[in-house]
């Protein structure tokens, strides 16, 4: 170790030394330089032989020093000795240096070696790397799909019988197996085939150049035909002066014509006909159509009707949503709009137009119908009032005349109050509403003629189905002029009876001309009054009148003697009779339940009054003054005296009254 | 619908010779044909149909039916004319416009315009004589067997109302107040009670008519303006006046020890001969007009007046059954 050191401070002197002079470091570069290739050109074996032989030499030299000392300290000898042993050292020390540098070469070369090896590891990796990527490339181009596998080609055979001979000619004799073949005739296919894709994308091009021309075409020709109908519209309005001149409201009917398309079919339908049949048999009626075109126009491009099912569904779900809505909203509810009410209100929906028809009578008095179309109950309601003369002032004739009065009934049992399409039942019920008689004021009525006459039919059990549509019209229509007319003529008599006066009878009746007795009383009655009433009883049992009927009182008194009558007149006057009830107040109350005469009295009036012509009722009055006249002169001829004449005052095991009036001589009362 | 037969009256019944049939006639101058065998089975459930006429036959439209008789082999009916109608033809529901066998007319009075209304008639089965009571004031008597006209007996001053035969007299009611008696071999009237002259029985705001009579061997029983009473036969003076509540008597019948009465009342009596009430039949009618009864092949009794309802009672004490003419 200390040699080590020492020659560590050796090349340390000796590097500090080199830059002090030139020479000094030579020396030392030779003799590393030597040294080295000393060292280079020995055999480190050798060394090792000769190194083992020295340290052998000094020991057996230590060994002789031992021995000499001890025999002879003080031998010249022993110098010698010493000698020897120090250049053995010196020696051993070359040895060990040679072996140093020896050491130190080998070292390097092993770096250099080392060195050499990494680099070729570095190149065998890239190597091993190169290969795997050219591995995956070619995985991956194994992999890929080509896009002509896809492209349906024509087949083989076809490709042969039509591509060019020059591109199918070399295929004639091909051969499956052969690859490079098989490569070729699908490289010849795909471009026959992208040649015909070409060919037929420019076809197509040229045919999409066609349509546009037509289509400007098309354009054109629309705007041609559009600038023809302000011409037309000219040429309308200049033909308005000739149209007036000849009397001809040709304007007025497209208008109205124009109007009808947008009503709805079941008003359609009746509109046709009623116009039609108006057209024909030149009756005094109006027909018209009232209502927003606009509304109807957008009512009509909705399509409501089609898709009101949908609708409804969808309604339900809503409902569903609703109803959890409000249960959350309850406190709040009161804030908001109620989606019942909503309900109820779009379940009373009209259609916007609405058909309006004025029949006229020939005295002032008319009655306007509106026909109107509810969109969700699917039925015609109607509406009316009643156009009076300014001579119609009784209150009795203004009731009679009252519009709902006077459809009422039109045909037996046909009131109105309920809904002939069985389905509103349900739909009323489903929104809250009571009934449909309470929804009569706000929509209108719904009489089953109504119906009929615009072609509406429904599962109920009156109707037969051949009555449908314009059949009916005529018989409606019929039967509506003559229900004007009587009520006019009825409206007419109790005007007077109001006054207490008997309404003029027509020359052909026979009748008893004077009477003693007076009217003093006419006023309508309630339907509850009339069932308190006594001697109503029969009629009211036997379920002869009923509330829609109308009731009045009339009284007739002759002395102290009282007639009290009660009178139902049904709503179609004159076919039923007027049904009077009788009670006579003279020497005790009596009437048909306890007094035959009174019976029979009632008998001639209601069942046996023969022609029924719209003075039903004068004729029935003024019949009734003159049995009244007979009862009393028959029954108690001293107090009143007898003014009219009849050949016996009882006959018959009945003891029945002369009440039947016989126009011979002076006129004669006879059983 | 209010229709004629609502107001129709009856005024005459009458049960056929075998008993099933009850035969109505009406005001409207139309005869109904019931068929009572059914009804007055107690244990059958009836049906609307049952209770209506099973075949009607107008007779005159313009006359009222105010009389029916039920003779063996005939029915009587007294329009203006009496007109027989075979039983087969009654029964039959198929014939269309029944026409009457034969007809006897009654001799109209000179003075009179009108025809004569046949109020009642009645049969003397002994001699098959048949006594008329008419409109025209007369009672006629005819031979059945030769529909001769054998006596007329004109001392009425008005129309008849009711005829009775004892078996010895004949006793006769009518408008003007009187109740005759006559000998049904004289034909003479042999006597006469006045009753609207009694103060005890006269209803003079009622009339003066007699609208009911009935005899036995002892008793004349007669009502109409007048109360309704019972007469001895021998004195002739009054011995009962019946308290029931009236304003007219129509129907008025001894039979077997009991009276039947009725008329312008909601009740039909029964009462013993002293005048206690046995029973009270409430009445559809305003005026029962017409009763009929028989014993075989059952106990019937039917009320009708002035409604078209018939009232028929099995046990002549209340009512059983209900029939109707619509």
């Amino acid at each position: 170790m200390v040699k080590e050191d020492n020659s560590s401070n050796i090349k340390k002197k000796r590097k500090l030394a080199n830059p002090k002079t030139e020479s000094e470091s030579d020396i030392y570069k030779k003799v590393v330089e030597f040294e080295e290739k000393e060292s280079f050109n020995r055999q480190g074996s050798v060394d090792a032989e000769l190194y083992f032989d020295l340290c052998t030499d000094i020991r057996n030299l230590l060994t002789e020093v031992f021995n000499l000392k001890q025999s002879d300290p003080n031998s010249k000898k022993l110098k010698d000795i010493q000698t020897e042993i120090f250049i053995k050292m010196c020696l051993i020390k070359k040895l060990n240096r040679i072996d140093k540098i020896r050491h130190v070469y080998g070292k390097e070369t092993l770096s250099t070696e080392k060195q050499k090896c990494d680099s070729i590891k570095l190149n065998y990796q890239n190597l091993v790397y190169e290969l795997h990527h050219l591995v995956t490339e070619t995985n991956k181009c194994l992999a890929f799909k080509s896009k002509d596998e896809d492209i349906e080609l024509v087949p083989f055979e076809e490709f042969m019988k039509e591509a060019p001979e020059d591109v199918s000619k070399k295929f004639s004799n091909y051969d499956e197996n052969d690859r490079d073949q098989k490569h070729s005739l699908r490289l010849a296919r795909l471009e026959w085939e992208l040649m015909q894709r070409k060919n037929l994308a420019q076809l197509c091009k040229s045919l999409i150049e066609e349509q546009k021309k037509l289509e400007q075409d098309l354009v054109e020709r629309k705007e041609k035909l559009n600038a023809l109908r302000p011409l037309l519209m000219n040429i309308i309005d200049s033909t308005k002066p000739l149209q007036e001149h000849l009397d001809m409201s040709l304007k007025e009917m497209r208008v109205d014509h124009k109007l009808a398309y947008l009503l709805p079919d079941p008003l359609y339908i009746f509109y046709v006909n009623v116009v039609s049949y108006k057209s024909v048999n030149g009756l005094d009626l109006t027909v018209e159509i009232v209502g927003e075109e606009d509304e109807a126009v957008q009512w009509k491009e909705c399509g409501k009707n089609g898709n009101f099912l949908e609708e409804e569904s969808d309604e339900q779900e809503q409902e569903v949503e609703e109803i959890v809505e409000v249960k959350k909203r309850r406190h709040r509810k009161s804030m908001q709009v109620d989606p019942m009410e909503e309900k109820k209100k779009k379940l009373l929906e009209q259609h916007p137009l609405k058909v309006r028809i004025q029949a006229n009578l020939p005295d002032g008095f008319s009655l306007v119908v509106f026909y109107s179309y509810q969109t969700r109950l699917k039925i015609i309601t109607v509406a009316s009032e009643t156009v009076l003369p300014s001579n119609v002032t009784g209150n009795c004739a203004k009731d009679v005349l009252n519009g709902e009065n006077l459809l009422s009934e039109l045909i037996e049992g046909d009131t109105g109050l309920e809904s002939p399409n069985p389905i509103t039942k349900f739909q009323i019920k489903k929104v809250g509403f009571a009934s449909f008689r309470s929804l009569v004021p706000q929509i209108g009525y719904a009489y089953n003629w109504a119906q009929k006459v615009c072609g509406m039919d429904f599962l109920n059990k009156k109707m037969n189905s051949d009555e449908v549509g314009g059949t009916n019209i005529e018989k409606v229509l019929k039967i509506l002029f003559e229900r004007l007319e009587s009520r006019r003529a009825l409206a007419e008599q109790l005007q007077l009876l109001e006054q207490n006066l008997l309404p003029k009878l027509p020359d052909c009746i026979d009748y008893h001309v004077n009477f003693v007795c007076s009217l003093t009383k006419w006023c309508p009655v309630t339907y509850q009054k009339y069932c308190q009433s006594e001697f109503t009883k029969m009629l009211v049992e036997d379920e002869l009148v009923a509330p829609s009927d109308a009731f009045y009182a009339l009284n007739i008194t002759r002395g102290n003697a009282v007639l009290e009558a009660l009178i139902v007149i049904k709503n179609n006057y004159p076919q039923d009779v007027p049904m009077f009830s009788l009670c006579i107040k003279y020497n005790g109350v009596y009437h048909s339940d306890n007094d035959d005469e009174i019976r029979d009295m009632e008998r001639l009036l209601n069942v046996d009054i023969g022609d029924k012509s719209s003075s039903l009722l004068s004729i029935q009055i003024a019949r009734l003054q003159s049995y009244f006249d007979v009862y009393l002169e028959t029954t108690d001829s001293k107090v009143f005296p007898q003014t009219v004449t009849f050949i016996r005052n009882v006959s018959g095991r009945n003891r029945k009254k002369p009440l039947k009036y016989c126009n011979a001589g002076n006129g004669i009362f006879t059983q | 619908m209010l229709t004629k037969d609502f107001y129709s009256t009856i005024l005459s019944q009458t049960f056929s010779p075998c008993g099933n049939y009850l035969i109505a006639g009406d005001t409207y101058g139309r005869i109904s044909v019931f068929n009572l065998s059914k009804i007055v089975q107690t244990d059958v459930v009836l049906n609307k149909e049952d209770l209506t006429p099973r075949n009607k036959i107008t007779i005159n439209e313009n006359g009222q039916i105010n009389s029916l008789l039920s003779t063996p082999s005939f029915l009587l009916v007294g329009v203006s004319d009496i007109l027989g109608y075979n039983w087969k033809t009654i029964k039959s529901t198929t014939v269309q416009k029944p026409q009457p066998d034969w007809r006897i007319e009654i001799p109209n009075r000179k003075d009179s315009f009108e025809n004569a209304d046949i109020n009642v008639m009645i049969h003397d089965k002994e001699k098959n004589h048949i006594f008329i009571g008419c409109g025209n004031n007369n009672i006629y008597v005819f031979d059945l067997e030769t529909r001769r006209l054998l006596k007329t007996l004109n001392k009425h001053t008005d129309y008849l109302h009711s005829l009775c035969n004892n078996g010895t007299d004949l006793i006769s009611g009518g408008e003007d107040g009187v109740v005759n008696l006559w000998d049904i071999r004289t034909y003479k009237l042999t006597n006469k009670i006045v009753p609207h002259s009694n103060e005890a029985v006269a209803r003079p705001e009622l009339g003066k008519w007699i609208g009911g009579v009935s005899a036995n061997e002892d008793y004349i029983l007669c009502g109409g303006g007048p109360k309704l009473s019972l007469w001895h036969y021998r004195f002739l003076t009054n011995s009962t006046v019946f308290p029931i509540n009236d304003r007219g008597i129509h129907v008025a019948e001894i039979h077997k020890e009991k009276i039947l009465a009725g008329g312008k009342s909601r009740l039909f009596y029964q009462m013993s001969f002293v005048g206690e009430i046995v029973a009270e039949i409430a009445v559809s009618a305003v005026t029962t007009y017409s009763i009929a009864h028989q014993e075989h092949p059952f106990n019937t009794l039917c009320l009708a007046g002035s409604s078209p309802k018939i009232d028929v009672c099995a046990n002549f004490m209340y009512k059983n059954q209900q029939l109707s003419l619509y």
